[in-house]
């Protein structure tokens, strides 16, 4: 092996060449490049030595901000906010009061970045102030807009769309829409704006004017301000700089987000809803003139229809809902023709009724990196997002990587939680790879005493705990015992009640420590590192390739486990029977040992079926390569699964580890048999759907018996399918599910193709930072209990839960109920601790502090809502229902939760403002984007296979949040003009809205969504490109099964940088699959795009308006 | 009396006669309460395919009585040349001749017709004569729960075994240990093992289908051979099943292959506590060795090797516990019904015995261990199929070696495994192919058929011949034998029971006449059927001294000694002594001439002189005294005891005695503790040991080293001498028997003294000669034995 440990940040090793691929070599497995093992040490640097973040330009945070005015693009942070142009006014408001809820988040120095941010935004967004007029006191978040807003965001929209719609339709807008890219979109519009408002203007202006009419309508919206929001970028710009830039900050950050595009968006909508609902009031012939425009879904014939169609999209969902009283009339009949013509006038007529989609709330891409101290202040600071990046200072806080909350303020009665309906948990990733500048986790010892406890709820040492009476007593601030100081552990306290040496020792001022664990903490000694690998033999895995790709994998990956003694493999292959290995013996080949009873299995022998790997790596190499021929003529095509892993799992027993099993067929005989249910259900489909999600339970009981038994040895088992049919995932996934392991799909195998990723994902799979034999509990303040844990382990005691093994992508919710109050202004202190072993064999107790502040304020809720960690929440549980509920139960749990949630903000902290408007907390103002997505996810179609859905569920039960929103809303960015962005820098913020509107014949478009990787290809595409990145020349001649070979020029390598980008940011090598346009790949591909309208599902703006609609009738 | 004995053994020509057939009595009591007054039961001792110089091959087919009789034409048949027409003697019926026997006249007739060929082999023509008969099939089931230097032992014999096969036999291995390890000898890229738990029964189904064998072949994808393929029409040691070429392969195919997995084979690697045992999974080894024969030659012969090490300790057929706390059973426990395991265990092999015999497979068992390795509980299997058995202490021994070797071996002291005949005292195996390898007797009315004790199995075919109680296996006319050679003996227990009729049938027949019908494939593969009728006559019950000159008092010595061993086994409480007694006593109290009263008086006639010896000798043997071995030695030296000759048997129950001094040739001398002199060297034949014993002068002189001196010459050559014979005697018998060479008053000259008669004790040690010996027991001697036989004979 390497002499470097696994997780050194050496050079990012190339990825062997596969036998089939030869492309693969010229992609870089980034992936593979770890962490420092143990997270003390930060070494760090995950993916290969460039991290994105660093290279990119906008480095630091509050400097590169500011620039902001002109520079859209920043907007990252800012967000959506500049879009809407219209409401500059009203900005001036933006009281700090409004702020208020920033300001405590508000660590100023943190913030910072926001709010600069903001300040663009704000100048974009203000705009709107009127609307704000969300009370004050309610957050600002609420923006969303009114009735009237509806109407300049037409406006905007219009103005916006000149922009975009330009681009798509006519070339020449084209490059720029390209920067614009949905985010940038945005930016673009504000920096239209900025530059020369004149030009844009006409746009721009044309909203503004569009204001007015708002404002008038939005009447009630006058509230202001806080609003700060009022997104609409272009006009406002100088506004927000003066008022916003401050104190907003923080209220901006959210605003900006939250406020600009949602506002706007909702407020198209709410717009179109109200027109709908209250067609008196707003909605003025205008819109239904626009709307029909709309109607005429006709994107791409002019140029100027951006607005329209959006309108189009509106006017549509009323009629579906047809609820709406008042809509009637207005929208639907009006001018359908009219689209065409100016988006200017149109637009803002239209407005009212319209929603623009371009000004609808989007995730606008941030690749700056910002520092998060996480507490400041001794008050605790709200965490960036987790898609962003960032740098983390752990004062007190452990850093929001390894633990982050849903809520960054805790509801002090559980009343309060169930009126605001968001969901209350923890995301714990107590292993997560750390950014290369965090603080380092600091490791603590001891000595034979072990760490300092609290003697009754055997919480451990840390910041939050109280000394008190001279030191001599310490508080436990999860319990409130009173414990006696360690005669040793004694120091005074100084003048401010802390301890003098406080500073000194790390576990009372850091959130995250690490304790060496003592011989108390172990049942024997730390076990080493063992895997075992398990590969299918069968006749379809010989045929398909997946047992020499897998062979080829685990050799090459041999060179990634951890060095040393400690490090145990083994081997064995299997079809209808088990075949073990002796790979310590004397003589040249290795010996076969068959084990052929597949009902009662055992091993074979006692020892050498596993071996360090130092002493016999020649044999373990020499025996996968012999492998694939030794049975290649094999004819059996059944595959003893079951009994496979029950093998490999004796084999295992006495040492625990890893198991990692190649399966290519449905394991059709032996223990834990499945039968091709699938097929049965198919048949049956008369019975059929209202059971269908039966087939996503688990066929019976046998396979999860076994799991937990295993996880009882500590062995964890991961599983590489490798299949060309139905494999029962959903019984099969049980097994990673409860031993701590993950399930990697590769459907359908082909040997062309997916050797690549196979290879990077065993690879990532063994060098990741991980940890063997763990037991994870997570205490809280008294006040609070654990109702639930959910992820990957297995559960034996109520309280604790089982990892065999946990490496830094897995993910445990938490989630939580009241049994007490919580003091207005005390904190609410969570601890997670996880005791386990590293894979040097040094047993470690990583303790995770996490302590947030109490508050009875609905509007601090919903302002430190944690949209990301809520919506990586809603996934799992939707993940969890969906083999108990049928599908359109679970879409509809889904949808509700979102309406509920922005109900209550409707209802208790939206400042009054007509019924018509729909108002997003800036927080959340991606809610109901994230849930359209979700209801749209692979695992929620109606259309999926049953193993991709099981697939998904499995996948997503332990999925980190930063991997959970890409995988629901993917990220697009366009590949053929790759070259021309270049001066953009990151590709990060050149996203494009998941909408076909923004796919064009003549391009070529990447997808990616952390698993897959989807590249589409128009068929008008230049061909100069395709030769470029494919070395074809026609769309014809591109193959199906896509190898991405590095040719030589510009374009190709940029695409190579960015395929690596991505793959290190994701820590995934993704699966690459070519779609073309007319092709049934193409149709895949178009199921991504979310914001489309589409046979079981709305489009995004339709699904606002059905949103709004909802909160209408419940406000109502 | 004792010099007879000595020489009588060793001197007669051919004691069993051109027939192979020794009785009891060779005049019958006519009625059965005659009979039942004869104590001694009325018996035969067969070997149904001795070699015989003389024997007469037919190449057709014999000539059978009309059904149910269908004896074979014989000698003792009377012809009516005119007519063409034979009389059955056993049916009386009339048979008329086929035509091919037109040309039958008095002056030319066949040769089963032959006064002289009483026992006469067919030969007919095969049906198919293209088909290579199928070659012989070794599997070896190997322990490796053993020490380092014994495994290497069994390497080596291996090794050695190899080599002599011969090119065609097809070869399987298997070896285990805490699990079984089936060799797949035809897979070259690779060492293939399917392994089995040693903890699980498994069924003969479960093994075809885990190895792919099971005639639906669907586990394996491809199809596999049917069970029970026919493979006579194969080309020579080519299967078409590949799944039989995956096990067994022809040993000129695989030698190298099964020499590089000899080299490597390894101890048991499973972790043995202390305190504990070694796992060994014996009872799963021979389950999954039967089920892999029966899939892949069921109905040819094949032989399962087994080198055993040790008891079996776990699974089915398991003997003890792990638990070293556990003594392995004794006499003790087995009487006090305390062996936990014994009944189970016994079962278990008892199936594994019908499985095989089902097959037609034979089972070879080699124990080589120092402590018992469940002997006992195996002896069903072995010797219903008709296996080969050798106990050892050591697999270096030459017990064991020289015995396993010589199965293999080509020459004259072979076993004949090179299927070359001729050889005297060739012992030859022969694979009996299913459904052939049968023994059918036929005899006259009034004679019912008890059973059998040797080996062999009852094919429970009913008839009216079966006599209403049983003896050994019994209830049928016709037994199944799968390993049978040309020493193998049976013993054949009859019943006089005359029926009504018959009584009154005007002039009874004076002849019996008995017809063993053997079918059986002789070493070529070529089927063979051996007819052997005897003919005996009938005695009038009060006529005894007729009685008295049909007896043979060595037949009926080893006809008792095997009968009373069988009720030993089965009856709880039985007491051998006693009964033994009783029916000494009551024998010479019929037979003996005596005054009533007057024990000076009584004399026996020389038929019977000896018995009272070989009682006494018996009463004190291994077979009786059971509680001086353990219960695996018992059922060893039974097996052989009931498979071996009435001459070899005898020497079991009395052991011969040579002496050896410079004054007289080699003589043989009392089986007495008088024999003993400081100037000779004694040479005991014991059968299953061998030992020569040093007088203490002699051994003195040897330790000078006088017989490399040129002028000692003729102590050298007393020195030789009986190593000399010692040799003789081992080269001619399986299993070898232990050499025991020691010194007089040397420890291990317990092995002579304990066969000796106890003449001079410690009681009467005044009394003994000087330079004799005394032996340390309570035993009585044989002529206090005498005495009091005498006394209680005459007794009224």
């Amino acid at each position: 092996m390497e002499s470097a440990s696994p997780f050194a940040s050496g050079p990012p090793r190339q990825r062997p060449a596969m036998v089939s691929n030869p492309t693969s070599v010229v992609q870089t497995p980034l992936i593979g490049r770890s962490m420092a093992p143990s997270s003390s040490v930060p070494l760090p640097s995950p993916f290969g030595s460039a991290l994105p973040g660093f290279s990119r330009p906008a480095a630091t945070p509050l400097a590169s901000r500011p620039p902001p005015p002109g520079a859209i693009p920043q907007g990252p942070i800012a967000g959506n906010g500049p879009r809407i142009p219209g409401f500059t006014a009203p900005r001036t408001l933006p009281p700090p009061s409004v702020q208020p809820a920033p300001p405590s988040a508000a660590s100023s120095s943190i913030r910072p970045p926001t709010p600069y941010a903001s300040a663009t935004q704000d100048s974009g967004l203000q705009s709107y102030p009127g609307s704000p007029p969300s009370g004050a006191s309610v957050a600002t978040l609420p923006m969303p807009f009114v009735g009237p807003p509806a109407s300049q965001q037409f406006g905007r929209p219009p103005t916006s769309q000149p922009l975009f719609s330009g681009p798509p339709r006519s070339q020449p807008p084209f490059a720029g829409a390209q920067y614009l890219q949905r985010p940038m979109a945005g930016s673009t519009n504000s920096q239209l704006p900025l530059a020369g408002p004149p030009t844009s203007q006409s746009p721009f202006l044309g909203p503004p004017t569009s204001q007015p009419p708002f404002t008038g309508p939005p009447t009630s919206q006058p509230p202001r301000p806080n609003t700060p929001q009022p997104p609409f970028a272009g006009l406002p710009t100088p506004q927000q700089f003066g008022g916003p830039s401050t104190q907003t900050l923080t209220g901006p950050p959210i605003s900006q987000f939250v406020g600009p595009p949602t506002s706007q968006p909702y407020a198209g909508r709410s717009s179109s809803p109200s027109q709908m609902a209250t067609p008196s009031s707003q909605p003025f012939s205008m819109p239904p003139t626009v709307g029909t425009s709309f109607g005429s879904p006709v994107w791409p014939s002019q140029p100027g229809q951006m607005v329209p169609s959006l309108p189009g999209n509106v006017q549509a969902p009323p009629r579906m809902f047809g609820m709406p009283p008042g809509m009637p009339g207005q929208p639907i009949p009006p001018v359908l023709p009219a689209m065409g013509h100016s988006a200017l006038a149109g637009p803002q007529v239209s407005t009212q009724s319209k929603i623009d989609p371009n000004q609808i709330p989007r995730p606008l891409p941030n690749s700056s990196i910002t520092i998060f101290e996480t507490r400041q202040g001794n008050q605790a600071n709200v965490p960036p997002s987790a898609t962003s990046i960032f740098v983390v200072k752990d004062n007190g806080n452990c850093s929001p990587r390894l633990m982050r909350c849903t809520l960054n303020q805790i509801p002090c009665t559980g009343d309060l939680l169930s009126t605001s309906s968001m969901p209350f948990a923890l995301m714990v990733q107590p292993l997560a790879l750390p950014h290369p500048s965090d603080d380092p986790i600091p490791v603590v010892d001891f000595g034979e005493s072990g760490p300092v406890r609290c003697s009754r709820c055997k919480s451990y040492i840390n910041a939050f705990m109280r000394f008190i009476d001279h030191g001599r007593t310490f508080v436990c601030n999860l319990c409130g015992f009173t414990n006696e100081t360690p005669r040793d552990y004694l120091c005074n306290l100084g003048p401010d009640g802390r301890r003098r040496d406080a500073d000194e020792r790390l576990e009372l001022c850091k959130g995250t420590v690490e304790f060496v664990a003592t011989r108390e903490y172990m049942v024997r000694d730390p076990m080493p590192a063992v895997f075992f690998f398990l590969i299918d033999v069968s006749l379809n895995a010989i045929q398909t390739g997946a047992t020499a790709a897998a062979c080829s994998a685990i050799s090459q990956s041999l060179a990634d486990l951890p060095d040393g003694p400690r490090t145990m493999v083994g081997i064995a292959t299997f079809d209808c029977s088990i075949h073990f290995y002796n790979l310590r013996r004397a003589s040249q080949q290795p010996l076969m040992l068959i084990v052929p009873d597949i009902h009662d299995v055992y091993t074979p022998l006692h020892t050498d079926v596993v071996v360090p790997l130092t002493e016999c790596r020649q044999s373990v190499e020499q025996l996968l390569e012999s492998i694939p021929s030794l049975f290649e003529n094999n004819k059996v095509s059944d595959s003893a699964f079951g009994a496979a892993i029950k093998a490999g799992f004796l084999a295992l027993k006495p040492t625990g580890g890893k198991l990692l099993v190649f399966q290519s067929v449905l394991p059709s005989v032996g223990i834990g048999s499945l039968s091709s249910r699938e097929a049965e259900g198919r048949t049956n489909a008369s019975a059929g759907d209202k059971e269908a999600h039966k087939l996503l339970q688990p066929a019976d009981k046998t396979l999860k018996t076994m799991a937990i038994e295993f996880a009882e040895y500590q062995v964890c088992v991961d599983i590489f399918i490798t299949a060309q049919t139905f494999v029962d995932i959903a019984s099969i996934s049980v097994v990673p599910g409860t031993t701590g392991g993950q399930v990697y799909y590769y459907y359908p195998f082909s040997a062309l193709s997916d050797p690549g990723k196979l290879y990077n994902d065993l690879r990532w799979n063994l060098s990741r930072p991980q940890g063997f034999e763990a037991v994870m509990r997570v205490r809280c303040s008294q006040g609070l209990q654990v109702q639930e844990y959910a992820g990957s382990f297995c559960k034996r005691i109520p309280t604790d839960i089982d990892l065999p093994a946990i490496d830094c992508e897995k993910t445990i919710m938490v989630t939580f109920k009241h049994d007490d109050k919580f003091q207005e202004n005390s904190e609410c202190a969570f601890q997670c601790a996880l005791l386990y072993t590293t894979v040097y064999g040094e047993r470690r107790i990583r303790v995770i502090n996490l302590s947030l502040p109490c508050t009875s304020m609905l509007t601090n809720l919903f302002r430190t809502a944690d949209l990301d960690t809520q919506f990586a929440c809603i996934l799992k549980q939707a993940a969890s229902s969906i083999p108990v509920n049928s599908l359109s139960q679970v879409r509809e749990q889904i949808t509700n939760l979102c309406i509920n949630i922005l109900h209550a903000y409707r209802k208790f902290c939206a400042t009054v403002s007509s019924s018509g408007q729909l108002i997003l907390p800036e927080a959340l103002k991606l809610l109901p984007l994230y849930t359209l997505a979700l209801v749209k996810s692979i695992g929620l179609r109606n259309d999926g296979r049953f193993d991709d859905r099981s697939y998904w569920a499995s996948h997503v039960m332990s999925l980190s949040i930063s991997l959970a929103v890409p995988l629901v809303y993917p990220r697009m960015i366009s590949i053929h003009d790759l070259t021309a962005k270049e001066n953009d820098g990151s590709l990060s913020s050149s996203n494009i809205p998941l909408s076909s509107e923004h796919i064009n014949d003549d391009g070529i478009y990447l997808l990616e969504n952390g698993e897959d990787c989807l590249i589409y290809v128009g068929n008008m595409v230049n061909p100069d490109t395709l030769q470029k990145l494919f070395g074809v020349t026609s769309v014809d001649g591109l193959p199906t099964q896509l190898v991405l070979q590095q040719f030589d020029n510009d374009l190709s390598e940029k695409l190579s940088d960015v395929m690596n980008e991505i793959r290190q940011q994701r820590c995934s090598y993704l699966r690459l699959r070519l779609c073309k346009k007319g092709d049934p790949s193409g149709m895949h591909f178009m199921s991504y795009m979310i914001e489309d309208k589409t046979a079981g599902g709305l489009s995004y703006v339709e699904f606002l308006v059905h949103v709004h609609r909802q909160i209408q009738t419940k406000m109502a | 009396m004792a010099e007879d004995l000595a020489g009588g053994a060793v001197v007669s020509t051919d004691p069993d006669g051109p027939d192979g057939v020794r009785m009891t009595w060779n005049a019958w009591p006519r009625s059965k309460v005659e009979s039942s007054k004869c104590v001694v039961p009325v018996a035969a001792s067969i070997a149904p395919i001795r070699s015989s110089p003389s024997l007469v091959v037919l190449p057709y087919h014999p000539l059978r009585c009309k059904p149910p009789c269908a004896a074979v034409l014989n000698p003792f048949a009377r012809v009516d040349y005119g007519a063409k027409i034979w009389i059955c003697p056993f049916c009386f019926s009339r048979n008329h001749f086929p035509p091919h026997y037109a040309g039958i006249s008095e002056h030319n007739y066949p040769a089963e017709l032959y006064p002289q060929c009483t026992t006469i082999e067919y030969a007919p023509p095969p049906l198919d004569a293209a088909a290579p008969p199928p070659p012989p099939v070794f599997l070896f089931v190997i322990d490796t729960c053993l020490i380092e230097e014994e495994l290497g032992y069994v390497k080596s014999a291996m090794r050695r075994a190899i080599g002599l096969l011969p090119d065609h036999a097809l070869v399987g291995l298997i070896t285990f240990g805490t699990q079984v390890h089936l060799h797949e000898l035809g897979f070259a890229d690779i060492t293939k093992i399917y392994v089995f738990r040693g903890t699980k029964e498994i069924t003969k189904e479960q093994i075809l289908d885990q190895l792919g064998l099971s005639s639906a072949g669907v586990r394996h994808g491809g199809v596999a051979g049917a069970p029970g393929y026919p493979r006579g029409p194969q080309a020579n040691a080519l299967h078409p099943s590949t799944s039989v070429n995956r096990f067994l392969l022809p040993a000129s195919d695989c030698d190298y292959t099964l020499n590089a997995l000899l080299d490597e084979l390894q101890l048991d690697r499973w972790p043995v506590e202390t305190s504990s045992r070694a796992l060994r999974c014996t009872g799963v080894a021979l389950t999954v060795a039967a089920g892999l024969l029966g899939a892949c030659v069921a109905g040819t012969g094949a032989r399962i090797i087994a080198l055993v090490g040790g008891p079996c300790t776990v699974g089915p057929g398991m003997i003890v516990s792990k638990d070293l706390s556990e003594p392995v059973r004794s006499h003790k426990d087995l009487d006090k019904d305390a062996a936990p395991h014994f009944h189970k265990a016994v079962k278990f092999y008892d199936n594994l015995a019908k499985q095989l015999v089902n097959q037609g497979h034979v089972l070879d068992l080699f124990a080589s261990a120092l402590d018992q390795v469940g002997v006992a509980e195996m002896k069903v299997a072995v010797e219903r199929t008709g296996g080969l058995v050798v106990l050892a202490e050591s697999f270096g021994h030459p017990v064991f070696k020289d015995s396993f070797k010589r199965i293999f071996e080509d020459g004259e002291q072979s076993l004949g495994l090179s299927f070359k005949s001729g050889k005297k005292w060739e012992v030859t195996f022969v694979f009996l192919p299913l459904g052939s390898g049968t023994l059918e007797i036929n005899c006259s009315k009034d004679i019912k058929i008890q059973g059998i004790i040797g080996p062999c199995t009852s094919l429970d075919k009913k008839g009216a011949l079966c006599a209403d109680t049983i003896v050994g296996q019994g209830n049928t006319i016709s037994w199944k034998m799968c390993g049978l050679d040309r020493t193998t003996c049976l013993t054949v227990f009859f019943d006089i029971s005359p029926s009504e009729r018959s009584g009154q049938q005007g002039i009874p027949n004076p002849q019996l006449y008995i017809q063993f019908l053997t079918n059986y494939q002789n070493p070529e593969g070529q089927m063979r059927l051996r007819v052997a009728t005897i003919m005996r006559k009938w005695v009038d019950g009060s006529n005894t001294e007729e009685l008295v000159e049909g007896f043979d008092q060595e037949t009926a010595a080893v006809v008792l000694a095997r009968y009373v061993s069988l009720k030993m086994e089965m009856e709880e409480e039985f007491d051998a002594t006693r009964w033994l007694d009783r029916s000494l006593i009551r024998l010479c109290s019929r037979f003996g001439d005596y005054r009533k009263d007057d024990s000076a008086s009584f004399t026996l006639h020389p038929n019977f002189s000896i018995l009272p010896q070989f009682m006494f000798n018996l009463r004190r043997s291994q077979f009786v005294q059971v509680f001086n071995n353990s219960p695996d030695e018992t059922a060893y030296f039974r097996m052989l005891l009931n498979r071996e000759s009435i001459t070899n048997s005898v020497v079991m129950i009395q052991p011969s005695l040579l002496s050896y001094s410079f004054n007289s040739p080699p003589t043989p001398a009392l089986l007495d503790v008088s024999s003993i002199a400081l100037d000779r060297i004694l040479l005991l034949d014991a059968y299953f040991s061998i030992v020569i014993f040093h007088g203490t002068t002699i051994a003195q002189w040897r330790n000078l080293g006088y017989q490399n001196q040129p002028e000692h010459q003729a102590f050298a050559q007393l020195l030789q001498a009986p190593q000399d014979d010692a040799q003789m005697i081992i080269k001619e018998r399986f299993p070898v028997p232990r050499l025991v060479i020691c010194d007089q008053h040397g420890s291990q000259a317990r092995f002579l003294l304990a066969k000796l008669n106890p003449s001079a004790t410690y009681n009467s040690a005044h009394e003994v000669v000087p330079g004799s010996d005394i032996i340390f027991t309570d035993d009585v001697s044989l002529q206090v034995f005498c005495e009091h036989l005498q006394r209680l004979a005459v007794q009224s």
